[in-house]
């Protein structure tokens, strides 16, 4: 009975992975270290929070599937929140009975800011054919640099309050609006990786990119895009993260090159490209928000928190090495049972036709 | 014979080069070459490592561009060749460096680059059943939801194969298609070819096997340094005069006559079961000065045997005796402190640091020899240099730059600089693990004089191969392996091609009779073109 079970377990296991695992038994644990955690408020709380971050964490899980990384999104938030914030301010400065039309106009500064962050990463991994790591390296520098200059240090306030009240902290069919404006991105990349060709190829890039090269496969060009899609994630991501903090932040963001990582990788992304999924990477972000949350909860300063959050990505990395060896070998095992039963048919119908003979 | 519509009303010739040269810095990778596929022939190139083959490939992929010379597809002279409209042009390959995507499954390496979709997304139950198709056909039992680092590399080496047969069809391109596959697989191989150049495509098929060629060639082409030698339809030229056009002079005997003068045991494996369950209950014995053949198809357990006792491997149970020490669970480091040492399989993954030099290499396991060290932890470079360079000429290792990048030498100088390492320090056994895989007539014959020298010199010689005349000539005893146990222990004169392929099998073959199973020895593909 108790095998049984075992065997059930083990199997779930392989297929799915450690993570919901974790997730539960992590939820399990704070709900008994504070019962304020699974109150209907703290839940919200919780999706409110962690929205950006699974976004950030689905931009970053799809370079790392390309086998790249990207550093600069922290930066890009900053920069995006600064740029969009400032023309918003203006435009609504100008015309103030038209808040609509600032809004829009510092949504469209956020997409041209992301999409020329994401240009300027894809450039440089794709053409100049540098690192990932030291591309990205340098113009999280550089965006960082452009967000000091063009704010001076200081905040942009003087949003339209539709903005901050509406897409900040304002619901929708009893789900925040933020929430609510992420959900078609989310599934729309879920499409992208899982059901289109261009996903394949990512995959096929950061698994071998001889294999892909071979297969005809047009690697500067997808790797371009995927670095932009990063890009155009990320600041429409900071878009809504400037809208709950109600103003553009020059240092917004500054956590999420580590946390989208980690959640990545917690999700299952492997750092050597190839590996990961949309899914994981979403139940990824939740993880590390409910782990922050539930520790803010337990009041845990921000320096215990750090170094839980490290030990906890090394301990997920471990969990997620064993589960890919147990489906090698249970695959494996079922193929060579196939493959001796074949061999038997084959033989009995080898010794017939040479009795013929 | 039935042609495929698409490429039948087309040019003769595929794929045409004419006075193609390419040259890497100072080395001259092809002079002049000039080389046409036709439309349902098997045309084979034969030549050795650095001769210039996978180069020719590659430009004809577009890879490399050539330095002069034309590249025409169809009659059609290409300006700028890429992989991309390679596949276009129907032109498909498989190389010897694996070209599918570990993470990916089975399928969808298949369908890389030529998905199947609607409106924009995959369909993926109709990649997956026509996959299923495709692989049955070859009658091969892969599991197309598996992810290809889940399979063993003969099964990877086949679903690269049905890959570039589901491409547009043209021209296949095979670089040492059978390196990996045992003698059934390429059997189907054949087979599959045979049928794939009668629907019309042309076929280029790289080996350095002499019966392969007799058994697919229509017409042979000789390669040497980088220069065409001559092309020969199939029944215009004989091996021999192959040989010779491929090494340049005359080889008389590939495999030397070694003394076997065995003296007392040196090493000993008790009872052997691994704990992945490829090795069962397995014991045999190695004397000093004598050469040990371990025979057996792919899936044998004959390479997790020899892993196994070097410590590569897990050991559930058993025990192993090396010159009087016994030993339960081997360590790489414990088995070379006692005087083993396993040269790999795999040169290239676990033998070589790539992009380090010779030198380096070389004198990787004794550094912590009194001579190379000095005060204790820095390294005596001049040692090492000497140790080196004293080896690379005994060796006749080429080129002779001991600060040359390992990567860069042909498979044959890589083993050198394997066997340059062993030589380092004395040892008691010596275990070969596909010691030839991927090296030419020339090296091999090399080769085996060293293995000559070293069991003389009253070593202990242990040699893993599926090569059967390589077994079967150097070996003084063979233990050949089925199914994770030792089927049969041969000595002297009862070693032979047969007997030991009808014992991997499983079967013991009855010497008047067919054998009880039914099958009949000696009509293995390879062996029935010795009587085409």
């Amino acid at each position: 009975m108790l095998n049984n079970l075992i065997l059930r377990f083990r199997r779930i296991f392989v297929n799915v992975g450690a993570l919901p695992f974790l997730l539960t038994l992590l939820i399990i644990f704070f709900a008994t270290q504070n019962p304020r955690f699974l109150s209907e408020t703290n839940i919200l709380n919780i999706s409110q929070q962690g929205i950006y971050l699974v976004l950030i964490s689905l931009g970053q899980m799809m370079v790392l599937v390309s086998g790249g990384f990207d550093l600069s999104v922290g930066a890009n938030v900053a920069l995006t929140s600064i740029g969009s914030a400032t023309i918003m301010a203006t435009v609504f400065q100008a015309s103030p009975d038209q808040a609509t039309l600032a809004i829009l106009a510092g949504f469209g500064a956020a997409v041209v800011i992301g999409i020329g962050c994401g240009m300027a990463n894809g450039f440089g991994v794709s053409y100049l054919k540098v690192n990932p790591f030291i591309v990205t390296l340098a113009t999280a520098s550089v965006f960082q640099g452009l967000t000091l200059l063009i704010s001076q240090g200081q905040e942009v306030s003087g949003l339209p309050k539709l903005f901050v009240h509406q897409i900040g902290s304002g619901f929708v069919l009893g789900i925040p609006i933020s929430v609510a404006l992420s959900a078609p991105v989310i599934v729309i990349l879920y499409l992208v990786m899982a059901w289109s060709r261009y996903g394949r190829y990512v995959y096929a890039i950061g698994s071998n990119p001889n294999a892909a090269l071979v297969a005809g496969v047009r690697i500067p060009m997808n790797l371009f895009a995927t670095y932009v899609i990063c890009g155009l994630v990320t600041a429409y991501s900071s878009f809504l993260l400037t809208a709950r903090v109600s103003a553009g932040e020059p240092l917004l963001g500054a956590e999420f090159p580590l946390q989208s990582i980690t959640a990545a990788i917690i999700g299952g992304c492997s750092l050597r490209g190839g590996q990961g999924g949309v899914g994981g990477a979403v139940v990824g972000a939740i993880f590390v928000t409910v782990l922050a949350n539930g520790m803010d909860l337990m009041r845990l300063g921000s320096n215990h928190q750090m170094i839980i959050l490290g030990f906890v990505l090394v301990l997920a990395v471990l969990i997620d090495r064993e589960r890919a060896k147990l489906g090698f070998v249970s695959m494996s095992a079922k193929v060579r049972e196939l493959s001796a039963a074949r061999g038997r048919r084959q033989a009995n119908t080898g010794a017939q036709t040479s009795e013929v003979q | 014979m039935s042609t495929n519509p698409n490429i039948a009303q087309r040019h003769k010739n595929i794929i045409s080069l004419r006075d193609v040269s390419k040259a890497f810095g100072s080395v001259v990778a092809l002079n002049d070459v000039s080389l046409d596929i036709r439309r349902g022939e098997v045309h084979i190139l034969l030549g050795e490592n650095g001769a210039g083959k996978s180069t020719l490939v590659n430009i004809i992929l577009g890879a490399i561009t050539p330095d002069a010379g034309t590249l025409e597809i169809n009659g059609q002279q290409i300006a700028r060749q890429s992989p991309a409209n390679a596949r276009q042009q129907g032109i498909n390959a498989v190389m010897q460096d694996l070209s599918l995507a570990p993470s990916l499954r089975v399928y969808e390496n298949l369908f890389l680059g030529r998905e199947l979709t609607r409106s924009g997304l995959l369909r993926r139950s109709e990649m997956q059943r026509q996959a299923i198709r495709d692989l049955e056909q070859l009658g091969v039992p892969i599991d197309v939801d598996m992810p290809v680092a889940g399979l063993g590399r003969a099964e990877q080496q086949i679903v690269e194969i049905v890959r570039a047969l589901g491409g547009k069809p043209g021209a296949l391109l095979l670089d040492e298609p059978t390196a990996t596959l045992n003698k059934e697989e390429a059997g189907r191989l054949f087979a599959l070819i045979d049928r794939v150049k009668d629907q019309g495509w042309g076929v280029l098929y790289i080996t350095h096997k002499l019966e392969e060629v007799r058994r697919l060639g229509d017409r042979v082409t000789v390669l040497r340094d980088g220069e065409i030698v001559a092309t020969h339809p199939i029944n215009d030229v004989s091996n021999d005069q192959l040989i010779q056009e491929m090494v340049g002079r005359s080889v008389t005997r590939l495999y030397p006559e070694i003394r076997h003068s065995p003296k007392d045991e040196v090493f000993r494996a008790d009872r052997l079961s691994t704990v992945d369950g490829r090795v069962r209950d397995v014991s045999f014995s190695v004397r000093r000065g004598e050469i040990v053949g371990i025979a057996g198809l792919v899936g044998s357990g004959k390479s997790e045997l020899v892993r196994a006792c070097f410590g590569l491997v897990e050991l559930a149970t058993g025990v192993l005796r090396i010159g009087g020490t016994v030993v339960e669970r081997p360590t790489p480091r414990q088995m070379l402190a006692l005087g083993l040492i396993y040269l790999p399989q795999d040169r290239r993954g676990e033998a070589l640091a790539l992009d380090r030099s010779i030198a380096e290499n070389i004198s990787l396991e004794a550094l912590d020899q009194p001579q190379f060290k000095i005060l204790g932890g820095l390294v005596r470079d001049s040692a090492v240099r000497a140790t080196a360079e004293k080896l690379a000429d005994h060796l006749d290792i080429r080129p002779r730059n001991i600060e040359q990048t390992v990567s860069a030498l042909s498979g044959g100088n890589q083993q050198k600089v394997v066997l340059g390492r062993a030589f380092t320090r004395e040892r008691c056994v010596y275990v070969f693990h596909e010691p030839t895989a991927g090296i030419d007539i020339g090296a091999r014959q090399e080769f085996y004089r060293v293995i000559k020298r070293i069991c003389e010199g009253g070593t202990g010689v242990i040699l893993v191969s599926s090569d059967l005349p390589e077994i079967v000539n150097l070996s003084h005893r063979v233990y050949v392996m089925h199914r994770g146990q030792i089927q049969a222990e041969l000595s002297e004169d009862e070693i032979s091609d047969e007997l030991i392929a009808s014992h991997s099998f499983g079967h013991v073959r009855n010497v008047d009779s067919e054998d009880r199973e039914g099958h009949r020895f000696g009509e293995t593909p390879l062996e029935q073109s010795s009587a085409s």
